[in-house]
């Protein structure tokens, strides 16, 4: 009893900020996902207007668009992110040269701002000017335009959200690889386990959760990318690269259409939990149940 | 940047030095003596004019008052963003705001900004002897409301400008080539199709002789508001298509169904002649905003362009920053036939005149020594050496200045220019609902860059918007 209070007592500063600066934000932007508000309107009151928002989002082309490219690249990015965050993880496992200098590099990205990875991307992709589009053309004869090729934008941005963000993965895979207990992997090697066997019989259960976790928080990191992407191609070309994080920053401040911006962030949180739960439901649940 | 900062130094010598001089400093300690120790906060983008205000005015304005002032530059979007957030939801952390000049009937119809006017003259120990609205240029015109009120100090004003590179233009070689090619005199182009035969002949003679030239410049981002700026504001106008092409008197109209021109054939010559530039113009220029575009003429790459006032100074006289130093000119832009005529005759505009203002948010916790800060930066005594550092001109008297007038030679007789056809340019139309039109039809103007939407098609479905989106907002009955 005297524990369980205390516990309480050391939650409760963290408990008044979360209710404070999360949940009553949310309860205000559900509260406003119900009404009709642009401060520039003609009339600039907020104006009830029930479920029309939500009716509304069912039809929009943009929002749906946003969607779906968010889903197409959050699907590329956390994917790769993942197998080439394992291989690296495994890669540091091991001894060789210049291993602590290139772990260094290789975790160099992870404190920089995703404002800062945006510029400096944007510089190194502008044609005829920046360092990647030059070697391109020059070594491959490829000439590549991330202003003009919806295609080349979309790539850009997969390989520069991966650049950013593998080595978070591989940090979190390194922490759970070597705390794995060596003793399954020896039983299984003399009982004649092959590679093949033990990595997908003995490691990638062992390390599920870690890997569930990752994949949770570059999953729900990747829905909402917005700086990057605002800085490299500001959504275009077109709307090729109008991610859904983008979508709202759009609807909700330059339009100022603060009705709407909300009734879509809620519909995007929705979705948001929707994905993780399929995706606990799909590679958790069923161990669990098995324990 | 670091030229910017070594010309702040350098002003803050000069202005710490003549400030000694000022004869009214005794006006300024008096007034501010109830405010020393306050600290006032503004919000403005990080453009050349208000790096001088952060480095050199408010540093000179604390010493001289005891008033501290930390001004906050950021970019154009968090600018907006933060002061929009600030206003309305009446936090007052800003004492100032940045008001660019298309935002100002947006800010005004919310109430969102002190009337400097009447708050002078509501505190007349607050009026400082050198402060006079009458100093300003017509441009301040643009921040009154409809009592005739200021609500805003002007602190910047460009126009945006035909710039070309005279060393280019005065080849005996190249003109002779040029003659041969068109059968003409190479000179600043009148009209459309001169810029383009222009932009033409210096693509080619860019490839046939290997250089890192081309055509023209073209603000043509195809996911950033700065394109369609470039259309509506710079090209649009040069066809006889104002306003957007919309008919604010007759209800808002857009289409030409309606009575509007956003759709007409007009709009489309326009621009097709617009998207038709960028065969000849730098491969950056799909992701060219109005920075980059300075960036390219400054770089060289162009021989011509449409170039924000703004970038023109450092392009013309920067030498850390810009490879063509004393080798820039500047013009009109190219008009159709009966546009000159149609503006001079007070209809209708031939470009944009840029700039902002620096206002007093409503909610502002200390309007008193943010008048007195608002009326040291509106003052005739520190223009100059600031339109020396920033080439921007808002006082009359700045003009005639030594210092500008070298300055004037340096930038090919730019402020010539503002001062004698700056008439012919206009702020953005005094739509309250700026930002939020321009984002709601903006999605299919990139579809358009990008070709997934012809010309004619993606007009259409623009000025049909625009009506459904007035409509919405409640302008358009």
């Amino acid at each position: 009893m005297q524990s369980n209070r205390l516990g309480w007592i050391l939650l409760a500063p963290t408990l008044v900020i979360l209710f404070f600066f999360g949940v009553l934000p949310f309860i205000y932007v559900v509260y406003v996902s119900f009404h009709q508000w642009n401060p520039f309107a003609a009339d600039p009151t907020m104006i009830f207007n029930g479920a029309d928002n939500f009716r509304k989002i069912v039809f929009d082309a943009e929002f749906l668009n946003s969607v779906s490219v968010t889903v197409i690249f959050v699907l590329f990015a956390v994917i790769s992110e993942l197998v080439v965050g394992y291989v690296l993880a495994q890669a540091f496992m091991k001894e060789f040269p210049g291993k602590a200098i290139f772990r260094t590099i290789h975790t160099l990205p992870l404190i920089m701002a995703p404002i800062i990875v945006g510029s400096v991307w944007k510089l190194m992709m502008t044609p005829s000017i920046g360092i990647i589009p030059h070697y391109l053309n020059a070594w491959f004869g490829i000439s590549i335009n991330i202003g003009t090729s919806p295609v080349a934008a979309f790539a850009t941005i997969i390989i520069m959200d991966i650049w950013h963000w593998t080595p978070l993965v591989t940090l979190t895979l390194i922490a759970a690889l070597v705390s794995l207990p060596p003793d399954p992997f020896e039983q299984a090697q003399i009982d004649g386990a092959n590679k093949r066997q033990i990595f997908f019989h003995i490691t990638v259960p062992m390390i599920a959760p870690a890997v569930v976790a990752t994949v949770f928080i570059r999953l729900m990191d990747a829905l909402r990318t917005v700086d990057e992407v605002w800085m490299l191609t500001g959504g275009g070309p077109g709307s090729a690269t109008r991610f859904v994080g983008v979508h709202i920053f759009k609807e909700v401040f330059p339009k100022t259409n603060y009705g709407y911006g909300s009734t879509i962030s809620v519909i995007v949180l929705y979705l948001t939990i929707v994905a993780c739960w399929l995706l606990y439901v799909t590679m958790l649940a069923p161990r669990n149940k098995k324990d | 940047m670091k030229t910017v900062f070594k010309l702040a130094s350098s002003a803050i010598a000069l202005t710490v030095a003549a400030g000694m001089a000022y004869a009214d400093d005794a006006f300024w300690k008096e007034a501010a003596a109830p405010y020393e120790g306050v600290t006032l906060r503004g919000v403005t983008e990080s453009s050349p004019p208000s790096l001088y205000i952060r480095e050199v005015l408010a540093p000179q304005f604390e010493e001289l008052t005891g008033i501290r002032v930390d001004i906050e530059t950021t970019s154009w979007d968090q600018m907006f963003d933060k002061a929009i957030k600030d206003m309305e939801a009446g936090t007052g952390i800003y004492d100032m705001v940045y008001i660019e000049q298309d935002i100002i009937y947006s800010y005004l119809a919310r109430d969102f900004l002190t009337d400097t006017t009447q708050l002078l003259a509501d505190n007349p120990a607050l009026k400082a002897p050198t402060y006079d609205e009458a100093n300003f240029t017509t441009f301040a015109n643009y921040f009154k409301g409809d009592n005739g009120h200021l609500y805003g100090i002007p602190m910047e004003a460009f126009i945006k400008i035909y710039l070309y590179r005279t060393d280019l233009f005065g080849d005996a070689d190249i003109q002779a080539a040029f003659k041969e090619a068109t059968g003409r005199d190479l000179a600043p182009a009148t009209t459309h199709e001169e810029y383009t035969e222009i932009a033409k002949f210096f693509y080619e003679y860019g490839q046939a002789n290997n250089m890192q030239l081309w055509g023209a410049t073209v603000q043509g981002h195809t996911g950033h508001p700065a394109s369609w700026y470039e259309y509506y504001e710079t090209v649009a106008p040069t066809f006889g298509i104002y306003n957007w092409g919309i008919d604010a008197s007759n209800n808002y109209a857009a289409t030409v169904a309606n009575g509007g021109e956003m759709n007409s054939d007009t709009a489309k010559e326009a621009l097709q002649w617009w998207l038709d530039l960028r065969q000849y113009a730098p491969p950056e220029s799909n992701q060219s905003t109005w920075t980059e575009v300075g960036t390219t003429f400054g770089a060289g790459r162009a021989a011509q362009g449409l170039v924000y006032g703004e970038n023109a100074g450092w392009i013309a006289s920067d030498p850390e920053k810009s490879l063509v130093v004393g080798k820039v000119g500047v013009a009109l832009p190219p008009l159709s036939d009966g546009v000159l005529a149609e503006v001079e005759g007070g209809n209708g505009y031939i470009g944009y005149y840029d700039g902002g203002a620096f206002g007093m948010p409503s909610t502002s916790k200390n309007k008193e020594a943010a008048a007195l800060f608002l009326q040291y930066i509106g003052q005739n005594e520190v223009q100059p050496d600031w339109a020396v550092a920033a080439p921007r001109v808002t006082n009359t008297a700045t003009y005639d200045d030594p210092k500008v007038q070298e300055m004037n030679t340096e930038l090919g007789g730019y402020y010539d220019m503002l001062r004698d056809k700056g008439y012919l340019f206009a702020g953005a139309p005094a739509y309250p609902f700026h930002a939020q039109l321009r984002e709601a039809i903006a999605p299919t103007f990139y579809s358009i860059l990008t070709g997934d939407i012809s010309v004619s098609d993606g007009l259409d479905q623009m000025a049909e918007t625009t009506e459904a989106t007035l409509t919405e907002l409640g302008y358009r009955k």
